[in-house]
């Protein structure tokens, strides 16, 4: 019911948020989003934008938690708490925030990735103040029985089940975690482990609340149809009388050791309608200024039928039925994975052979000016897209905010993408996508 | 508003409702005939306006535009439409939208053609280009009409499985007949097969022409460059000489209390779908049905109430309003254990019966009236859902006004106007359609009604009114 979003689910995600309003080459230009930041007393970091186009809202509460905290012994729990937060609180029963939002012709949804928990609701406008209220409410606290926790925790291991399980190469994504993180914990992934999850207790969901469930361990973002002055007013009422523990929030310090050397894995699994091979190379993490270079090189690369994997492998050569390529950016250091999938008889030698002559050409030269342009208009849609509703500006406020720690990161994005020359993307190709760097894994059918 | 008397306890009251600032559409028919309805987005002060360009193109001929024999024409022709122009093939093509950054579709209801496509403002002109491209020269290359309807074919195998949908087409053939609304959009596998490239040749040149087409355009564009860059591209359609079909609305049949069930005995849960003929789209209660179809829908809906919440009879039940050109179903639906069909028909039964005889609340009025404003809201957050009502409301001629009407036209209902639509076209003589294991349940159906007709699954022929072979 409340996806998680695996940081690795698909090559291309539709959940982070791309680049920025630039347009093509050209000159169409996006305006800022004008925000306005504070921060309560209790810690609560809120970004508010002012919109009147249409009399609804968004509000999006993001935390600071995600797969890669989950306690030791307990992969897969941030996830299962999110599920929780839906399950009531001292002042509600279960599902209060589903019939404030649905009711109404609201939604409301969550997802966890790696570094982040997000919950969000769009509602119309009037209804604001509900759910500010709303979800105070379960910051403020949870009160979830024996009885739901067990019921969600079978929930959330069926969906281990459908995703990782029964989807096709729904096991890959976890096995380039496992594979590529010696060290880190990203290499737990964040669907988990279903032995993990059958562990947990009720006493670890009231622990990882008080840990991670606290104000200034949160970003509250409300992007639409409201009055700002009003507003502020109820997020004061609710949100500020929440304290914030003492204790400092544990935070990840691991580090991913430099990668010497391939590491080279071959495994079958049933449910691999056809062999598959995934290159993922570590780069670094979503803040340094390298990341749009490495987006610009994932779409050379692998954005739609015009991409240089599709048009050679699936569309000339016919060796495939898919290749992609994704800049799997995130809060610490992440991975550029390339995944091409073998059309019928083509054996996983020549899909490697036509992936790393791919690669290797964006070693020896960089892309052509025309290329460019391509991708730039590429880019620059899919991030106006991602401006058109006040969900997924939302969305993409929350997760600059707590990936990036930079919030305004949004109205800056267009400009380094265009920045971005031929000799940058050629550069990051010869700098990450090294074989010393790869791990490499051949999924084959059983 | 007072803050201070709300307690912390429980969730706040609403405010009262907002109104939407909507851009106001403006219209013009070129001289071929060209219907061209164009709207600017609002933008700064205090709202986010985003350089994208939007633009359907819309013909009026859609599944009831083919004749029963030809069940699945105009799918079939709409999705060959992406897959193949003169000049280029579908990979191509693909490409090219891409390249663009684009996104171009093509579909076929009922009533109606559509090819839409968006693109950032500076490549839009390239993007619409395409669009023009794929509606007015499309190759229907032999072997992609083959793959198409072969994977058409292949299609109704789920649908088949599903008792849900067949329950749904059950409905069309009870409540129609003959009459237009009346054959599955997807074709049987019969009519598929009988149709080749000739057939699709034919139905695009049909109603391809300028005379029967809406062009809607809007986003970041002034309505001036939206008709200078429509006039650029379309105004060499040239009108043919054939005289455009006029369609006439249709008679449908009378409604008929009766119960139709299909015999399923491999069904996993019996399929219960009740409805009847209700509105067309330009129908004056209009409104007033949505408003009812919202009462009845939801988790927190009547249906759900009653069938889900109070008697656990099923995981959810709704209803769902399809007005046309001509008035389409009211439909009340759900999926029970085989063992309670006929109480949760009844419990069906009772609950449109019980809006039909006594007006809501007003209290329940106004969520259910927000369900209806908050998902219309988000509907026209982006260019293409305006795009969308737009077209829409030209289709079925409802003035363009409506867009910014529709939400104070939601709030005006009257909890007797939602009662007097449930009265007139839900609760009179209401067909019953059951998809699953008879044997469970058929008894019971028979003591509660007269006219009842067992149809067993191997026997189901959805290409005949009478949908016995």
């Amino acid at each position: 019911m409340f996806p998680a979003d695996v940081g690795t689910s698909h090559p291309h995600h539709a959940i982070r948020p791309v680049l920025a309003s630039l347009s093509p080459g050209a000159a169409t230009s996006v305006a800022p989003i004008e925000y306005v930041e504070r921060v309560l007393p209790n810690g609560l970091r809120v970004l508010l934008v002012e919109d009147h186009r249409v009399p609804s809202v968004a509000i999006n509460v993001g935390y600071r938690v995600g797969g890669k905290d989950d306690p030791p012994g307990r992969s897969g729990f941030a996830h299962l708490f999110e599920h929780l937060m839906f399950k009531g609180t001292k002042n509600t029963r279960p599902e209060t925030i589903d019939r404030l939002t649905e009711d109404i012709g609201g939604v409301n949804n969550a997802f966890t990735a790696d570094d982040i928990t997000n919950y969000y609701e769009v509602v119309p406008s009037n209804y604001l103040e509900t759910l500010l209220w709303a979800e105070a409410d379960r910051l403020g606290s949870l009160a979830v029985t024996e009885e739901h926790f067990h019921t969600e925790r079978d929930v959330v291991i069926g969906e281990y089940d459908q995703r990782i399980l029964a989807e096709p190469y729904g096991m890959l994504d976890e096995l380039v975690n496992r594979e590529a993180f010696r060290v880190h914990p990203y290499r737990r992934g964040v669907i988990g482990d279903p032995d993990n999850l059958r562990a947990a207790t009720i006493d670890d969901v009231v622990a990882f609340h008080a840990t991670y469930y606290r104000p200034d361990n949160a970003v509250l973002v409300v992007v639409g149809d409201f009055d700002p002055v009003e507003a502020n007013g109820w997020i004061d009422r609710y949100f500020g009388r929440i304290d914030h523990a003492a204790a400092p929030i544990p935070r990840v310090t691991a580090e991913e050791p430099p990668q010497r050397g391939e590491r080279r894995f071959t495994y079958r699994a049933a449910n691999v309608p056809l062999p598959a091979v995934e290159y993922a190379f570590h780069i670094p993490p979503w803040r340094h200024p390298d990341f749009a270079a490495l987006d610009v090189l994932e779409s050379v690369l692998g954005m739609g039928k015009s991409s240089r994997l599709y048009q050679s492998l699936v569309y000339r050569q016919r060796i495939a039925t898919g290749a992609y390529a994704s800049a799997d950016l995130r809060e610490h250091a992440g991975l550029f994975e390339v995944r091409a999938i073998a059309a019928n008889d083509v054996s996983i030698e020549r899909l490697r052979t036509a992936l790393d002559a791919e690669l290797a050409a964006l070693v020896d030269a960089p892309p052509s000016d025309e290329e460019m342009e391509r991708v730039r208009t590429q880019i620059a849609s899919s991030f106006v897209r991602g401006r058109q509703t006040y969900n997924s500006i939302a969305v993409s406020m929350v997760r600059s905010a707590i990936e990036r720690d930079d919030p305004g990161a949004i109205n800056h994005d267009l400009q380094r993408y265009r920045a971005v020359t031929p000799a940058d993307v050629q550069r990051v190709a010869r700098q990450y996508c090294t074989i010393d760097n790869r791990t490499t894994i051949e999924y084959l059918p059983q | 508003m007072t803050h201070a008397l709300i307690p912390l306890d429980k969730p706040p009251s609403p405010g009262a409702p907002h109104r939407a600032e909507l851009p106001t559409p403006v219209e013009r028919t070129f001289p071929n005939g060209l219907r061209a309805i164009v709207f600017q987005q609002r933008s700064a002060p205090k709202a986010l306006g985003v350089p994208i360009v939007a633009a359907q193109l819309m013909v009026r001929g859609g599944a009831s535009a083919e004749a029963g024999a030809e069940a699945g024409l105009a799918q079939l022709t709409s999705t060959l439409l992406t897959q193949g122009s003169a000049q280029r093939g579908a990979v191509e093509i693909a490409q090219a939208v891409d390249g663009l950054g684009a996104r171009l579709d093509a579909s076929s209801g009922y009533d109606a053609t559509v090819v839409s496509v968006s693109a950032l403002t500076s490549v839009f002109p390239d993007a619409l280009a395409l669009l023009d491209e794929i509606a007015r020269t499309p190759a229907f290359a032999e072997h992609e009409v083959e793959r198409v309807r072969t994977k058409a074919i292949g299609d109704l195998a789920l649908t088949y499985s599903n008792p849900s949908a067949l329950a749904r087409l059950i409905a069309q053939r009870t409540a129609f007949g003959t009459a237009p609304y009346g054959h599955p959009i997807a074709g049987t596998a019969e009519t598929l097969a009988s149709l080749d490239r000739a057939h699709v040749v034919a139905f695009h040149q049909r109603f391809f022409r300028p005379d029967n087409a809406t062009l809607i355009l809007g986003g970041d564009i002034t309505p001036e460059a939206a008709f200078a860059l429509i006039e650029r591209q379309f105004g060499d359609w040239t009108t043919p000489a054939t005289p455009l079909e006029t369609m006439p609305p249709f008679e449908a049949p009378a409604p008929r209390a009766r119960v139709v069930i299909l015999d399923k005995p491999d069904a996993g849960r019996t399929a219960i779908t009740i409805g009847r003929i209700g509105i067309a789209r330009r129908a004056p209660e209009y409104v007033a049905g949505v408003v009812a179809t919202a009462v009845l829908s939801g988790y927190s809906g009547r249906l759900n109430q009653e069938v889900r919440v109070k008697r656990g009879l099923s995981y959810g039940a709704g209803a769902q309003l399809l007005a046309r050109r001509s008035p389409g179903m009211v439909l009340a639906s759900t999926l029970v254990d085989h063992a309670r069909v006929a109480e949760a028909t009844d419990v069906i039964l009772a609950t449109l019966g019980g809006l039909g005889a006594e007006a809501p609340p007003e209290s329940e009025l106004v969520t259910r009236k927000a369900t209806v404003t908050g998902s219309f809201s988000r509907s026209i957050e982006t260019i293409d859902g305006i795009a969308g009502v737009l077209g829409e409301l030209a289709l079925y001629g409802v003035p363009l006004s409506d867009l910014g009407a529709y939400m104070p036209n939601v709030e005006a209902i009257a909890p007797d106007d939602v009662r007097d639509f449930v009265a007139t076209y839900v609760a009179r003589d209401p067909f019953v359609v059951l998809v699953g294991d008879a044997q469970r349940f058929v008894h019971a159906i028979r003591l509660a009604h007269a006219d009842v007709t067992v149809i067993p699954a191997a026997e189901l022929d959805l290409n005949r009114a009478t949908l016995v072979r």
